[in-house]
């Protein structure tokens, strides 16, 4: 049999053999390679919320690794899924990151089941970023509802870590209930060391709850806006984030220092599934973090 | 085996067959590569395609066939009350199956025509669900051997187990098959639920719905193209009625 | 563009020499739908005679033969609570035959998105790369409009294109490959005549293509988004997805994991999946983006006629109609397009 044709080898390509760069900018890459890492600790944070401490395990690719706050990882339960989760950790901590994973559905079922020490993958950094480097000397407003203080959690981290880079920092959080508040083993520490003005409210309060009961908007009546030097990151569900943001329109703050992040479904994280796709726009591309002026002019996104 | 640092629970599993061709679980046996993996996660009392042990010690309970005698319902509350969790197996489990055809029949003279001179008690056939409470329905005529591996490994994990929501049609394109309808034939592929991999229409057969109705399916737009492609109301409703999945449609 | 022409017998002689070194997929004729009308589809061939280059379409577009409906993008070995990953890519070279212009363009479309921005993939660039690609120039088949979308002519993306012109083919060659396959036997030097009759043969098809009104798609696209045109054809979608199926330039998929029964292997499966189904765009807990089947429609012609284009200056349509063709509603591009054309303009 005469050979015409000759096999292309697309593993020999010199973009491909190069170890992987996480922010894996116009290169030809294995894509799909799932980095294999360990599940270092879990925290039980509420009944539905657990946080995982998760570790790559090769210690270039951890050593390589970095990201922003606001961007997410795939990970992956090989066998099961892969699912889009938010990084939750400081992006200044090398080592290892943290998940905030609610138990929801399939992949997140098992999570919930995973023991410490158990090998996942992880695929990313993906997505677009809170601009923090943007708001630098103004004040910040962060303010998270429900399991949106997943996502918030890398921000506070940052402004915490670099306290005088800003000016006043609100952090405004609220839940349904009591039970349902994440990470309250953290409240002192934010509200004492960092300076931060830390306001909790739930919508039900029980017998124990001595903190404040209402709406999230509440809690911005008590917050002096000065919309000229404010930047505000918001996350949420899209009716809560809706709210925020209109009232804060109200107070004066543009529309393109309002940030959100937005939840689609995701089957890829690259741009190529279109599963997350609003109107014609990636949010695994061009989010999830959005600006709310852009956010009103995507098609379908609210 | 181990997997995220634990290590499942082996299932105790009982398969009790009521009025069926008994194909299903037939299927549960036949996949030699598998069937012995199969039954390695799981600890099958009671069920005599595969293996003659016997017990009443279980937590899951498999019901093939459908409710034709007044004895099954009997049998059938018992093993409700002792089944953690009830899974009607197959569509004659899930719908009444083509047990149902004889429901439009005259049940005495389908006796008399079945089993002679020695008429047996024989009630309207009727689906598990219609007795008692159902916790998990796999569809199919016979069931799908891969998804009910899928199925029973999402048990042994207890976590959640979805059915496409997808019609029949979409894996048909999938297998590059040409449209039954194309052919100058009736098929229920578009409103009925997909995960068989559409082998009827593979083999130039028009889907019956073995599998019941898909999520939210369109209908009226059916009815439409069958009528507008010249299918009588009679054409239909044999279909429909072939395994019961589509009750009160037609 | 280098141009040479080769005579019948010749062409022949050049596939018969594809097809005793490598796989070849060709259009073949598969049966008569009910009307008598051919059917034809890609498939693997072993003779010259089981080719039809006079077919008009295939049911199916070529997408397949790049991205499989269903396609292992990676495996998993696991032992003692532990597993490693595997990922393969197609290496094997084969030759697609007979394509015509639109599936041509579709895959300069697909080759935008999926060999070309952030994140190339090495699935599709290989399985792209390792097809030798022979296209042909045909007459407008029945209810296309790949005129009005730019997709009737072709630059690049294959290695070959032939004209037909009676006697011979006239053959355009785009890539070294194509080069020296042609070289394996006897292809002349274009003459005069030769060009002469290629020109006149290209005029021939374009004059037989009945325009569609595509002018000001996008924004008209943007300005009807609540129109009761949506609303009208949503109402009769099955929400099956066969359009998206045979599209040639629909290319979205879904991930699925699955274990073997022995739990000693796992496969990361990607099946494509179709913006028309009902949960494209469900999360957990329930929530669904385009829980109706009105918005999914439009979503689909949304994402060909407006999104792509918002990327690339171009629709991602490729007008080929298989589609509408394919739809029992009959839902098809045309008669959307048109509608929204007159909607508003009495
Ligand atoms: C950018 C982003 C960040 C997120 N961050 C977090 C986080 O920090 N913590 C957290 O608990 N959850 C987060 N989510 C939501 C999380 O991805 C879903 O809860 C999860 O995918 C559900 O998967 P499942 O298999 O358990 O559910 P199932 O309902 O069984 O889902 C099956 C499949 O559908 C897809 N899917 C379903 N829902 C979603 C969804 N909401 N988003 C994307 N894909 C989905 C996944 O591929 C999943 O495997 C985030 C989602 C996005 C898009
Ligand atoms: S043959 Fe049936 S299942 Fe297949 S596409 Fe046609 S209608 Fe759908
Ligand atoms: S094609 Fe229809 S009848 Fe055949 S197995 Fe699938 S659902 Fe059942
Ligand atoms: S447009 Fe037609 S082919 Fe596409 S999903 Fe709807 S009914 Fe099916
Ligand atoms: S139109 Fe729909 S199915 Fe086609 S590529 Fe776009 S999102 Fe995917
Ligand atoms: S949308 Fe329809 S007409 Fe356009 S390329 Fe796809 S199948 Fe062809
Ligand atoms: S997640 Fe696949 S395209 Fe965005």
């Amino acid at each position: 049999m005469t050979e015409l044709l000759h096999p292309y080898d697309i593993t020999q390509e010199a973009d491909i053999m190069q170890p992987l760069d996480f922010n894996r900018r116009s290169r030809l890459k294995h894509v799909d390679r799932t980095f294999k890492s360990e599940i270092i600790n879990i925290i039980r944070l509420t009944e539905m919320e657990k946080l995982f401490q998760v570790r790559i395990l090769d210690d270039t690719a951890r050593e390589r690794f970095s990201f922003r706050p606001g961007q997410f990882v795939m990970v992956e339960v090989p066998g099961y899924g892969e699912i889009p989760i938010s990084i939750s950790s400081s992006p200044s901590h090398k080592g290892f990151i943290e998940l905030c994973i609610r138990k929801a559905g399939l992949v997140t079922t098992i999570l919930h089941k995973a023991r410490r020490g158990a090998p996942i993958g992880i695929r990313g950094p993906f997505g677009t970023h809170f601009p923090i480097e943007k708001m630098r000397g103004c004040n910040i407003l962060l303010i998270a509802g429900g399991l949106g203080l997943a996502p918030l959690r890398a921000p506070i981290f940052h402004v915490i870590e670099n306290r005088s880079n800003f000016k006043d920092v609100h952090i405004l959080y609220g839940t349904r209930q009591p039970s349902m508040l994440l990470f309250n083993y953290q409240y002192e520490e934010w509200d004492r060391i960092a300076d931060i003005d830390l306001k909790v409210t739930v919508e039900h309060g029980d017998e124990s709850w001595t903190g404040q009961v209402g709406m999230i908007t509440d809690l911005l009546d008590e917050v002096d806006i000065a919309p000229k030097e404010t930047y505000a990151i918001i996350c949420g569900p899209p009716v809560m984030f809706k709210f925020v943001c209109n009232r804060l329109t109200k107070e004066g703050i543009q529309m393109n220092r309002m940030f959100v992040s937005l939840e689609r479904r995701m089957h890829c994280g690259m741009g190529k599934c279109c599963r997350c796709n609003i109107g014609s726009t990636y949010t695994c591309l061009s989010g999830p973090v959005f600006d709310y002026w852009t956010v009103l002019n995507l098609k379908e996104a609210i | 085996m181990k997997y995220l640092g634990i290590e499942p629970e082996v299932l105790k599993i009982a398969v009790f067959d009521f009025t069926g061709c008994e194909g299903c679980e037939l299927q549960l046996a036949n996949k030699e590569e598998t069937v012995a993996d199969f039954l390695k996660v799981l600890d099958v009392v009671n069920f005599r395609e595969i293996s003659s042990v016997e017990g009443d010690d279980y937590d899951i309970a498999l019901i093939e066939g459908a409710v034709t005698r007044g004895d099954e319902i009997t049998r059938l509350i018992q093993i409700r009350k002792q089944a953690r969790l009830l899974v009607a197996l197959g569509s004659c489990a899930c719908f009444g199956g083509v047990n149902r055809l004889k429901n439009v029949l005259d049940l005495n003279k389908v006796n008399r025509e079945v089993y002679g001179k020695d008429p047996k008690e024989t009630l309207p056939a009727r689906a598990i669900k219609e007795i008692v409470p159902v916790d998990l329905e796999i569809p199919g005529c016979p069931i799908n051997k891969d998804e009910l591996e899928r199925i029973v490994q999402h048990l042994i994990w207890d976590i959640p187990f979805q059915f496409p929501v997808y019609p029949v049609c979409f894996e048909c394109k999938q297998r590059y098959t040409t449209c039954i309808f194309e052919l100058g034939q009736l098929c229920l592929g578009p409103i009925t639920r997909g995960g068989c991999n559409a082998p009827c229409p593979a083999g130039g057969l028009g889907c019956y719905g073995c599998r019941g109705p898909a999520a939210d399916p369109n209908y009226s737009e059916f009815f439409t193209i069958a009528r507008e492609r010249g299918y009588k109301k009679k054409e239909l409703d044999e279909h429909f009625n072939f395994f019961g999945g589509f009750e009160g449609v037609g | 563009m280098l141009f040479k022409t080769l005579s019948k017998p010749e062409f022949r002689n050049l596939v018969d020499l594809l097809l005793g070194s490598t796989e070849v997929i060709a259009p073949k004729q598969i049966g008569v739908n009910n009307d008598g009308k051919p059917l034809h589809h890609y498939l693997p061939v072993q003779e010259f005679e089981e080719i039809d280059l006079e077919y008009e379409i295939t049911e199916y577009s070529a997408k397949s033969y790049f991205l499989p409906f269903r396609e292992n993008l990676s495996s998993c070995r696991f032992e003692d609570d532990d597993w490693t990953q595997e990922i393969h890519y197609r290496l094997q070279p084969r030759v697609l035959m007979g394509l015509h212009s639109c599936d041509i363009n579709a895959l300069l479309k697909l080759d935008k998105v999926l060999a070309g921005d952030r994140f190339p993939s090495p699935y599709f660039i290989s399985r792209r790369r390792n097809t030798f690609i022979i296209g042909i120039d045909h007459y407008p088949c029945e209810g296309g409009f790949c005129q009005s979308v730019g997709a009737d002519v072709v630059t690049h993306g294959f290695d070959l294109y032939l004209t037909d012109l009676g006697d011979r083919y006239f053959v355009a060659i785009n890539s070294d490959h194509g080069y020296n396959v042609l070289m394996q036997v006897d292809a002349k030097d274009t003459t005069g005549q030769d060009n002469k009759d290629y020109l006149e043969a290209r005029q021939r098809i374009a004059s037989k293509f009945e325009p569609l009104n595509m002018h000001n798609l996008p924004n008209l696209m943007d300005i009807e988004f609540e129109s009761e045109v949506w609303k009208r054809w949503g109402k009769k979608c099955l929400s099956c997805g066969s359009c998206t199926m045979v599209c040639p330039t629909c290319y979205c998929y879904g991930v699925d994991e699955r274990v073997s029964m022995d739990g000693r292997e796992g496969a990361k499966v990607k099946q494509l999946y179709s913006c028309n189904l009902l949960d494209f765009a469900a999360v957990a807990g329930g929530h669904n983006f385009r829980a109706d089947r009105e918005t999914r429609l439009k979503y689909r012609y949304y994402h060909q006629h407006r999104g792509f284009m918002e990327t690339y200056e171009e629709p991602l349509c490729v007008g080929c109609n298989r589609c509408g063709r394919v739809c029992l509603a009959g839902i098809n591009p045309p008669e959307i397009i048109r509608d929204l054309q007159t909607e508003d303009q009495v």
